[in-house]
């Protein structure tokens, strides 16, 4: 070898001293008795010198992994007994923390697993990390101002966030939206769902490890999205319902663009469709994945397509009919499987549904105002209504108590994501890491309105 | 700016001031509330699409569990439960949201809770899926769920002290103007302090000591 490759700690220092700018650019060289981790080029060398010489490689005492870091049970003494199950641990068993930065948690959650081997044997999700309070906010906020507060809860459908307060609303106020508000509400909530739907299946993909399905997923929701900023003006955190109606009437430029988005929308998703429904990957790695029998599901509180998806069928459309979802034709679907896979195909089959609404909202839509009269403060006499959409996660209910004041004395949120959460612990032992992105994805929990 | 259409002088005022009425569907369910769970139930009311009945903590399990057992009613599904809270001095309120498929209308059941000894039975018995509920409730209110087997924090941290949405937890904006202003008592352990609570829980249902 006529170079040899320069190494910090290798050879002495020049006897001359440094000049003082490179050595404040220069990061320190460790000391020769400082453990340090060689660099993959340094360490091939030294091996080739000195073949057979193991000691030279370094010891991993602590592995670590992309994604993944062990965590040592908490420094103090379990508080319920749940808490211990989780963090006591037996033969071979190690926890490790899956977030809360992982990209298949779909926001900042962290899931505690208890492994082992690859095996999950428990799972202890963690939330709060993006908790806002929101209530509390809400509950200092004007009625007008609560339809602005929701919006960032549940980011992936923040039409429906702001269709339950509305209704709860004016449920309180005793006034109802004039009935072309009503359409235009299950219009953009339709197309909401469509989107949110259409990301599901991009996003159970990737974590699957297909990149191709998202990409068609955001091309839609990209056009679903200019749909709705030519409507409401903006295009992710909307702020279009009011109480009483909606801010905006339907406008040309929007018209023009649903029918040009009507005419194409089928070819992305049959795009995915293609990819995924038929895939024997796909398959092989979602059928009988995650199995959640309809017994547990309605014990344990999981509304929405993850619900139908174990032959259930609940649909709040259906079962405590808002308008106009009273004046529409469509059936609740179910699937048999309640696996990862009928999960999905749950998803696809109520998107196709939720295009089908559509058509029949811009057929039927009936002519008149948009809003009702309201004052610009709401001062409800006191009282309490509750009010229950449904949301692509699910049942979205506002509970929302007025004490005659200019806002809500209580204001709640059942988040549909929150509850459906609580069916990992029931679902995960004994299927591998990989597996629980596969859930997770399936399960499509937003943590935005998780943690509110 | 044709399309912003705003409210023309021919909006309808629909039903405004309207009394709230008990709706025609929900007369078989107030009349089986009355037949089966008269002593249990009080303070009947309804509006357009709820039911809504008080039921004391002591008796809550019991009557949930026949509003979701006995074929009658069929109330199967939790849709919801939350925390009240009506002030200093006054009560907690925990409220249960009922769905069933025999009856067009939810079912609100209202439970008082004492605000200086907030103790109520747990319902994670009768549904496994109040666990987060009540583990919300137990952190946002202080709430403690007698029975309930995970009973952590659930948005906060484990060390974390107060309870933030109780109504004497005051927001900066708030705190400005209330008679305590410059004082930000926001947490206040010696009263907020439930372990006495958890530890009196933990003991009744564990004989072999505190958890």
């Amino acid at each position: 070898m006529t170079t040899t490759r320069k190494r910090p700690g290798a050879e002495k220092a020049p006897a001359k001293p440094t000049p003082k700018r490179a050595s404040t650019r220069r990061k320190a060289a460790p000391a020769d008795d400082e453990p340090r981790i060689r660099d993959p080029l340094e360490l091939e060398a030294a091996l080739e010198a000195a073949p057979g010489d193991e000691s030279l490689r370094p010891e991993t005492t602590r592995p670590e992994f992309y994604g993944f870091d062990i965590v040592p049970p908490p420094d103090r003494p379990p508080q319920t007994e749940r808490e211990r199950e989780v963090y006591t641990l037996g033969d071979g068993e190690m926890l490790v923390n899956m977030g809360p930065q992982h990209p298949s948690t779909h926001g900042v959650m962290r899931l505690v697993l208890k492994v082992r081997g690859e095996v999950v044997i428990d799972l202890d999700p963690v939330l709060g990390y993006l908790h806002r309070g929101i209530e509390k906010l809400c509950e200092n906020a004007t009625y007008t101002t609560v339809l602005t507060y929701v919006d960032p809860m549940d980011y992936m459908s923040a039409m429906h966030n702001e269709h339950a307060p509305a209704l709860a609303f004016e449920k309180l106020y005793g006034i109802k939206a004039p009935r072309r508000a009503e359409y235009i509400r299950a219009l953009v909530v339709e197309l909401n769902r469509v989107f949110s739907h259409g990301l599901m299946m991009g996003f159970l993909a990737l974590d699957l490890g297909g990149l191709t399905p998202i990409l068609y997923g955001f091309i839609n929701r990209d056009q679903v999205v200019d749909l709705l900023s030519s409507i409401s003006g903006q295009r992710m955190l909307f702020n279009f319902f009011r109480v009483g109606g909606v801010n905006f009437d339907v406008n040309d430029e929007f018209l023009s663009r649903l029918g040009k988005w009507r005419a194409g929308v089928l070819d992305t998703i049959e795009m995915n469709e293609k990819i995924l429904t038929e895939n024997e990957i796909f398959g092989a790695r979602t059928k009988g994945l995650g199995v959640l029998t309809a017994k547990d599901a309605i014990s344990l509180g999981v509304t929405g397509p993850n619900l139908r998806a174990s032959g259930v069928p609940f649909d709040v459309r259906k079962a405590h009919p808002y308008p106009p979802y009273p004046e529409l034709e469509f059936d609740v679907i179910t699937q048999q499987g309640g696996d990862t896979y009928a999960r999905y195909m749950q998803r696809v089959a109520e998107l196709k549904q939720s295009i089908h609404l559509i058509d029949q909202i811009v057929d039927r839509m009936p002519h008149g105002p948009v809003q009702a009269q309201v004052p610009g403060i709401i001062r409800p006499k006191p009282g309490r209504a509750y009010a229950a959409i449904e949301s692509p996660r699910g049942l979205y209910s506002v509970y929302a108590i007025s004490d005659g004041g200019p806002n809500p004395y209580r204001f709640r949120m059942r988040d549909p994501s929150f509850i459906t959460l609580q069916v990992m612990p029931k679902l995960m032992p004994g299927h591998l890491i990989a597996d629980t992105m596969a859930v997770m994805a399936s399960l499509d929990p937003i943590m935005g309105g998780v943690d509110k | 700016m044709g399309h912003l259409r705003r409210p023309r002088a021919g909006a309808p005022r629909l039903g405004r001031g309207r009394p709230l009425t008990a709706p025609a569907a929900a007369g078989p369910l107030v009349r089986l509330l009355g037949d089966k769970l008269g002593d249990a139930t009080s303070e009947l009311w309804t509006d357009e699409d709820t039911v809504e009945v008080q039921v004391p903590g002591d008796k809550i399990v019991d009557t949930l569990r026949t509003l979701r057992d006995d074929p009658d009613f069929g109330f199967f599904f939790l849709a919801d439960a939350a925390a009240v809270d009506y002030g200093v001095g006054e009560r907690f309120e925990v409220v249960y949201h009922l769905y069933s498929d025999k009856h067009p209308t939810w079912l609100r059941v209202r439970v008082p809770v004492d605000r200086e000894n907030p103790l109520t039975p747990t319902v994670t018995g009768l549904w496994e899926g109040a666990m987060f509920h009540e583990r919300e409730m137990y952190d946002m209110m202080g709430i403690v769920f007698e029975g309930n087997r995970d009973l952590r924090r659930i948005y906060m941290s484990p060390d974390y002290r107060s309870f933030p949405q109780r109504k004497d937890f005051l927001l900066p904006d708030d705190a400005a103007d209330s008679p305590a202003a410059g004082n930000m008592p926001l947490e206040r352990p010696e009263t907020w302090d439930l372990t006495r609570l958890q530890d009196a829980a933990a003991h009744r249902d564990e004989p072999g000591g505190p958890v």
